[in-house]
């Protein structure tokens, strides 16, 4: 059994929604980049400080139970709804608010934008 | 004298269950292949040849025989582009990008793409987008 800590994830500059606590557990230790480039900073972030393994969702799926948090680099249309529609805790590193077609999922104990890796501190 | 550029150029390989909703409502989601499969309901999936980037207002977007002028790209959009295969296409003639990965396009119905579907954004080269 691993030992995971959890962190709390506020809303950068012009962000909006949370702050989130996230705290992966064995089941649910994926910290799960969807974004440009591979890993993103905060996605890595979020995993050092958690134990949770960061996953490059561009290389290869995962499916969502397996999920602690999604980090998206969203211009705020498609992803930003995607995952708080499925329930998995979702931060947008650009400074979105609920907007998109699937806007109606996005609140704030699900979503956070705007985030930057120092955003991201232990709970 | 100007000289056109492809900023983009792909061709749809698979389109999700509700493309042609978002389609009616002035909307095409689209993400290169091997995008995560969560994505896949709602977007146009595509294999680009030409992955420039610098879209801006005043380019052209061709969707196959269709022709849209693009009013404003938002400050994402161009990264989303190129390194994802992500573009939010909007036909709402915004000149002002009201989300940071639109690109807006002029008010016109849009198309409702399928696998073989070739969509090209040209623009002129000397006016390619300076922050890229």
């Amino acid at each position: 059994m691993a030992e995971y800590k959890a962190v709390r994830v506020e809303a950068g500059r012009g962000g909006w929604g949370g702050p989130l606590t996230i705290k992966p557990t064995d089941d649910r230790k994926l910290i799960y980049s969807v974004t440009g480039g591979g890993i993103h900073p905060v996605a890595q972030r979020i995993a050092e400080l958690t134990g949770g393994e960061a996953f490059d969702g561009f290389k290869s799926s995962a499916p969502f139970d397996k999920i602690a948090v999604a980090v998206i680099d969203c211009g705020g249309t498609a992803r930003v709804g995607v995952y708080p529609m499925k329930k998995v805790p979702t931060v947008d590193v650009h400074a979105t608010s609920p907007a998109g077609p699937l806007a109606m999922f996005i609140k704030e104990d699900i979503f956070v934008s705007g985030v930057a890796p120092e955003n991201v501190k232990e709970a | 004298m100007t000289l056109p550029q492809t900023r983009y150029a792909t061709t749809v390989t698979a389109v999700g269950e509700q493309v042609p909703e978002f389609a009616g409502q002035g909307l095409l989601i689209w993400f290169a292949e091997g995008a995560p499969e969560e994505l896949h309901f709602f977007a146009v999936l595509h294999r680009p040849t030409v992955t420039t980037g610098g879209v801006r207002a005043g380019d052209v977007v061709r969707i196959d025989d269709k022709a849209f002028r693009v009013t404003a790209v938002g400050e994402v959009a161009n990264d989303n582009m190129v390194n994802l295969g992500h573009m939010d296409l909007k036909a709402n003639g915004a000149t002002e990008a009201p989300l940071p990965g639109d690109i807006c396009l002029e008010e016109l119905p849009l198309p409702e793409p399928r696998p073989g579907t070739e969509l090209v954004i040209e623009g002129d080269a000397a006016a390619a987008d300076a922050h890229r």
